[in-house]
């Protein structure tokens, strides 16, 4: 497995991929909030793609690249978030970065319904999404 | 008699290695509902993941007869990618399946295990007739998915046996001699040479529109006419009766005919007898008789408006 790049080796198969990121290397920006894949908010990307890691073995991303919010190069979707004041208590705020930059690899100009889809599975219980939507609209402008 | 040593959890590489594993541990292919019952403690112990197969199926493999064969273990949204404008219902009901971190991990062969009388890939797989290839160490067996699960959370599935593949024949109208496409926006129709039109679709209601369970669900498959008499009408409906249902009276009013006024009025009459729904945490069953029955009259009048 990689993780952010760089090749690691997990001591526990069993172990959930979140808790191993979190716990077993310090990274922090994937947080469990629901542990059940309704919330995003431990969103990371698996080979470019948007996954849950509390509903992942770490076994099962042995193949894998994973991508955490640290391991994203600082792009415009963070210096819009940050600009648009589209974080208020900040817990979401990983998964939807995670998110917004995996639409915009694949859409680099997305419709305000694409960006709503591919964060749809991300909640958000401050913002009311409209700074959120907001944001990631001007980072695929800029 | 001599006790076995504890299975552990593994990732076989091939799908001989899943037919050989000790019956006791359970697969993990997405996750999705596992892991959260793994959390709840509904679930401990060993897990095979099957996650990971090198000889796992193509996601969509065409036969020559026309009959899609679905693999079990793709991720839903490898799934749609790769069906584009074939199977409207199934691909409509993926797109309303849960989020796209789930859809990237969750697997058709997940969605018909877990047995939930809301699952979203049941009702179109039912309209479609379409049968659930299994495997197990007495070999391979084919299940028709409406016949798959026998109530909430169970299933026919023998000890040691798992779900390989699905298997789709063509919908009602659906010319397998020259499989001409013609779909409109909503990617609904496919066209013969003939003048009949193959039309198939999936409602969903629910409390939101994205990750939330279905309160009512229904799947439409018919063949149209030139004249727009339907024929081969196959309804399917989920979280109505303790599995997904076919609803046999409705399929009869509709038959044949043109779904004018009345004949809707009747459709949704004969509904009723069709199904089962219970009152829980989500909706009561007055309110999915009459969901459902809201859903029938769309998925009518889109045709005649």
């Amino acid at each position: 497995m990689k993780v952010n790049g760089v090749a690691v080796t997990p001591p526990d198969p069993d172990a959930r991929l979140l808790d191993y990121l979190r716990d077993d290397l310090g990274l922090t920006g994937a947080k469990e909030g629901c542990g059940m894949g309704e919330c995003g908010s431990c969103t990371v990307l698996l080979d470019g793609t948007p996954v849950c890691s509390c509903l992942m073995l770490v076994r099962q991303a042995e193949d894998a690249e994973v991508t955490t919010v640290e391991g994203l190069p600082r792009t415009a979707v963070q210096d819009a978030f940050v600009e648009g004041q589209a974080v208020q208590c900040g817990f979401c705020i990983a998964g939807m970065v995670v998110s917004a930059s995996a639409l915009l690899a694949a859409h680099p100009d997305p419709s305000d319904e694409q960006i709503r889809t591919a964060l749809e599975g991300n909640l958000c219980r401050c913002t009311g999404y409209g700074s959120i939507v907001r944001a990631v609209r001007k980072a695929a402008a800029s | 008699m001599t006790k076995n040593p504890a299975p552990r959890s593994s990732s076989p590489r091939t799908m001989a290695e899943v037919d050989r594993r000790d019956p006791a541990t359970w697969l993990l292919a997405g996750g999705t509902d596992l892991l959260v019952r793994r959390r709840a403690g509904l679930h401990q112990g060993p897990v095979t993941d099957v996650s990971r197969l090198r000889d796992a199926p193509e996601p969509v493999r065409e036969t020559p007869g026309g009959i899609l064969r679905l693999s079990a273990l793709a991720p839903l949204s490898v799934l749609a990618a790769e069906l584009g404008d074939r199977l409207p219902a199934l691909v409509a009901a993926i797109a309303c399946f849960a989020s796209g971190q789930i859809r990237n991990r969750a697997t058709l062969g997940g969605n018909l295990a877990n047995a939930s009388p809301a699952a979203d890939t049941v009702p179109p797989l039912v309209a479609y007739g379409a049968v659930v290839g299994l495997r197990g160490p007495a070999g391979t067996h084919e299940v028709p998915v409406a016949e798959f699960a026998t109530g909430p959370g169970r299933t026919c599935l023998a000890p040691g046996e798992w779900i390989e593949a699905v298997e789709v024949p063509p919908p009602p109208g659906i010319d397998t001699g020259s499989p001409e496409t013609a779909a409109d926006a909503g990617a609904e129709d496919r066209s013969g040479s003939t003048g009949v039109v193959a039309r198939s679709g999936f409602r969903k209601v629910a409390g939101r529109r994205a990750l939330a369970i279905s309160v009512v669900s229904l799947a439409w498959a018919w063949a149209e006419g030139p004249g727009g008499a339907l024929r081969d009408v196959r309804l399917a409906a989920g979280a109505v009766a303790p599995v997904v249902v076919r609803c046999p009276g409705a399929e009869a009013v509709l038959e044949g005919r043109v779904p004018d006024r009345d004949v809707i009025a009747k459709a949704v009459e004969a509904l009723d007898g069709d199904i089962s729904p219970i009152s829980d945490l989500r909706a009561s069953a007055a309110y999915r008789r009459r969901a459902l029955k809201g859903a029938l009259v769309e998925a009518l009048t889109r045709r005649i408006s």
